[in-house]
Parts: C-alpha cells; sequence; structure tokens
C-alpha cells in the first residue's frame, strides 16, 4: 500500500468534495467508468469527501453534470501541484537552482592549506613551492593531483623524509616529516631556536648566534629549547628574532637489551616419512584422507605436482602431496659465557646503529640477568654529541 | 432451472476442490477483527452512510452496520470498509 500511496503523491491527486442526492449512483458510475476514489468519507447527509487523481478528476466532472451533483476541491496534494507553486514563485525556483550550483561549485574548490609537522623549513617556503606549481587557495579539487605535488617539494626540499598530500573536504592536507638539517643550510636564514633532538645532560653551550638558555649541568627532555633565537637587543632594548646557531654537547645514554634462551632445542631428523596425498585449486589446498600423523614431533613438507606434467603451462589444478619427516628433539644448552659475549656484540651493533656520526663515545656497560631459561643482557653506553635541532619560530 | 444450474457446478467444485467464489462467481467478505471489511466481486454501492453501508452482491444484499464507517478504496472488483464494525448481515 506504501508503493501506492507514493506513487498516488508523484502523480498528485486532489481531495474533492461531491454534494447531492444520489452520491451512490454517483460512486457506482465510478466504478463502472474506471474512476478509482479512495478515502471515501461522509461528512453528511448530502456531502462527501473523496481522494480522486487528476486524471479521474477529468473524467468525474462529467459524471457529475449527468448525476446531478456539484464537485469542488478542497486539497491538492502531491508533487505536481509543489512543482506548480514555483511556477507562481519563479525567483524562489531560481534561488533554489543558483543554491545548488554554488554548494557544488564552492565545495570543489580548495579553501585551506594545511601544512603539518614542519620543524625547520619555514611555512613560506612550502607555501612558495606550491605556488609556484599553480596550487593555491581557490583552485579546483579534480585540478590538484596528490603524487605530483608530492614528488615536486620532495624534489625541491632536500630534507624531507616523508610527505603525504590529500585532500579533505575542501581541504589539502600536507604532512611533512623532516630530517635533522645542517646548521649551515640556507632556510636558516629565517628565525629559529635550537631545541634538543633527544634527552641528555648539558656538558657545553656554545652559542654562536641568539641565547644561551640551557646551562651546564641541566637536564634535558626532547624538544626542550636550548638556544634562543629570541635576542633582547643591548642598544635598543627591543626584542629581534635571529635564527639561533651553535652547539650543545650533551651526554646521552643509549641502550639496548637482547634476550636469548640457554638452553634451545635441536630436531634431528630420524627418516622416516609419512606422505599424504591431496589436490589443490587455484590457493586452496584440500586433502583426500586426513587420517592422524603417527609421529609425535615432525616437520611437514608440501610438495606441489603439475596435474598433467607439463610444467611449463601454468594449470589452476595441481596435485599437493603433504611429507611428513619424523624427528628427534634434543635439548642443548649453550656456553653461557660464549653467549654473554655474542649477544652483548649483537647489542653494540644495534645500538651503533642509532649513534649520531660526531658522538664520542665515554663509557659502556654490560649487565647480565638469567631468569626461566632466558639470558638478558643490556648495553647502556653514555656519549657525548650535540644535542641541537633546528626549529623555525612560528610567527 | 437456475437453481439446479447453480446445484451442478457446486457439485463440480466441490468435486474438483475449486475456489467456490471464482467457479461460482461469488462475492468474498473478509474480516480483520471488528475493524475491516473487504468484500471482492461486489456489484455496487447501494446506500453509503456514516452508520450502515450497503453493497450489492451476487447472494443479495450486504449490510454493514457499525459507526464512523469509512470507504477506503473502491475499485470494480473490490471495496474495503474502514471502521467499528458491529454487524454484517446478509439479506437474499
Amino acid at each position: 500500500m506504501l508503493a501506492i500511496k507514493i506513487w498516488n503523491y508523484l502523480k498528485g491527486y486532489v481531495i474533492i468534495r461531491i454534494k447531492g442526492l444520489s452520491l451512490e449512483r454517483l460512486l457506482n458510475l465510478c466504478l463502472v467508468n474506471d474512476i478509482y476514489l479512495w478515502n471515501v468519507d461522509r461528512i453528511n447527509n448530502v456531502e462527501i469527501e473523496a481522494s480522486i487523481s487528476i486524471l479521474g478528476y477529468n473524467d468525474l466532472e462529467e459524471l457529475v453534470n449527468k448525476v446531478g451533483c456539484r464537485v469542488e476541491i478542497k486539497e491538492r496534494v502531491g508533487f505536481p501541484f509543489f512543482l506548480d507553486r514555483f511556477k507562481k514563485r519563479k525567483s524562489l525556483g531560481i534561488g533554489a537552482i543558483i543554491f545548488f550550483v554554488l554548494f557544488g561549485v564552492l565545495s570543489s574548490i580548495i579553501w585551506k592549506i594545511d601544512i603539518i609537522g614542519l620543524q625547520q623549513i619555514p611555512h613560506e617556503e612550502i607555501i612558495k613551492e606550491l605556488n609556484r606549481d599553480g596550487i593555491k587557495i581557490g583552485n579546483f579539487k579534480k585540478n590538484i593531483d596528490e603524487d605530483s605535488v608530492q614528488k615536486k617539494i620532495l624534489e625541491e626540499f632536500k630534507y624531507i623524509s616523508y610527505i603525504q598530500v590529500k585532500k579533505k573536504g575542501v581541504k589539502l592536507i600536507i604532512e611533512i616529516k623532516e630530517e635533522d638539517m645542517p646548521m649551515e643550510d640556507n632556510y636558516n636564514q629565517y628565525p629559529s631556536n635550537i631545541v634538543a633532538k633527544r634527552k641528555g645532560v648539558i656538558f657545553k653551550v656554545i652559542a654562536k648566534k641568539g641565547k644561551a638558555i640551557a646551562q651546564k649541568g641541566q637536564i634535558v627532555k626532547e624538544n626542550d629549547l636550548l638556544i634562543s633565537g629570541t635576542v633582547d637587543s643591548e642598544i635598543t632594548e627591543e626584542t629581534g628574532l635571529v635564527s639561533a646557531k651553535g652547539e650543545v654537547l650533551a651526554y646521552t645514554t643509549y641502550s639496548d637489551t637482547v634476550e636469548s634462551p640457554i638452553i634451545i632445542k635441536e630436531k634431528r631428523e630420524t627418516g622416516n616419512k609419512f606422505t599424504q596425498r591431496g589436490i589443490k585449486l587455484k590457493k586452496k589446498r584440500v586433502k583426500f584422507f586426513s587420517s592422524d600423523i603417527p609421529y609425535k614431533d615432525y616437520i611437514q613438507e608440501i610438495e606441489e605436482k603439475s596435474i598433467l606434467g607439463l610444467n611449463n603451462i601454468d594449470i589452476p589444478v595441481k596435485w599437493v602431496e603433504y611429507i611428513y619427516k619424523e624427528v628427534e628433539v634434543e635439548e642443548v644448552k649453550r656456553d653461557v659465557d660464549a653467549l654473554k659475549k655474542s649477544s652483548q656484540i649483537k647489542a653494540i651493533e644495534n645500538i651503533n646503529k642509532e649513534l649520531a656520526k660526531k658522538s664520542e663515545i665515554i663509557s659502556k656497560n654490560a649487565v647480565f640477568t638469567i631468569k626461566d631459561n632466558i639470558l638478558t643482557t643490556k648495553v647502556i653506553i653514555e656519549t657525548i654529541e650535540d644535542i641541537g635541532k633546528v626549529k623555525i619560530i612560528k610567527k | 432451472m437456475k437453481k439446479n444450474i447453480d446445484k451442478v457446478k457446486k457439485g463440480i467444485t466441490d468435486a474438483l476442490e475449486l475456489p467456490l467464489d471464482i467457479a461460482l462467481d461469488l462475492p468474498k467478505i473478509t474480516m480483520v477483527g471488528n475493524l475491516k471489511v473487504d468484500i471482492t466481486n461486489h456489484k455496487g454501492i447501494i446506500e453509503y452512510k456514516k452508520e450502515i453501508i450497503r453493497i450489492n452482491t451476487n447472494i443479495g444484499i450486504v449490510k454493514i452496520t457499525g459507526d464512523s464507517l469509512e470507504i477506503k478504496n473502491i475499485l470494480i472488483e473490490e471495496i474495503n470498509i474502514d471502521g467499528n464494525i458491529e454487524n454484517i448481515e446478509i439479506m437474499s
């Protein structure tokens, strides 16, 4: 019934009032002439109310004259009448159309460019580079190709390790991760601070430009301010911004832990074999008979064979052989001293990957603990290194 | 004579288990509680008031009494009546 209601609404119908004495006769005539009436309601002795389709109403008018009743329209319902209203109020209709067009156009334009994660490269440089490629606020979204923008920015700027450009709504979001930039680089003409790359204890601060904030013996965390680019001028008593330069040497520690089991299980094949066959369809393997494997410990090997013996044609159906080889498990205890040495070397190797090139190693310390058959080796290396990192001052 | 033909017809439909309303051209009256009456295969409306509706059928006049009766749909084959139905009478 809902479908009929929706259909009626779309086609449009009218609610009419019929006045007269022989109303039943009119209803019967409607039946015969195939005029569909619904929601027929008796108002009083001489009046009924009913719903009728627009086409039906035209037919009804002829019948009404024959019977001698009077019809008046009480209400017009449906989509066609809704549209009719717009005929009288043209400006409203035009306004609605303009609204939808503007909505579509405006929402397909980039209205904001967000750059996230910049620390060393100034915002303006990236915006300038984007403008040079013709990407600015007010461009159509479909004219911007994320991949080519990424490529261009990566080519232009040396110290970017990761970049992602994406369009989100009316925003263009550029996410950037930077590598550490050498102090001499030309972007450093922009006002900048020097902050800590990692945590450590300050050993010496040499400020070539800017004001040293960190003091000897101070413990600093990552991103703590070390040399400030905000300087008070002695002559004019105004604060000015410079790009801070200098070296900040600090004690830093690196550590790495390696865990290795003392007792290991070694597997040795006994030579006994147990084979099952199956078939492979595309990527799915099916075993013909999946009986229990008669060994306690075993290694499973799967061999695939072409079904017709044609190796150079790739048929998606293949024979599969499951081979189970029995093994003996033997527990072997390793020499603890040798293990300590080897795991210490491994830990130092891991640390070396992280160490900065210019750092100077002061001390090396290894701690061994044995718990539940596992030897834990912790190596701690203390170094002196430059922990300064450039960070642009945001205006 | 007509009665005899009807009898034969009924015998045949009974034997073949055909639906009676179709084979014998009879009206089918369906009620849902006392709220709704559907009559298919009717022959027109005789009287329509809020308290009483009379509908012509092959078996005579079906008289429905109640209050606030309303014809929901009216088609050549079918009439759906809503309202508070108190009484249905077949006057043949």
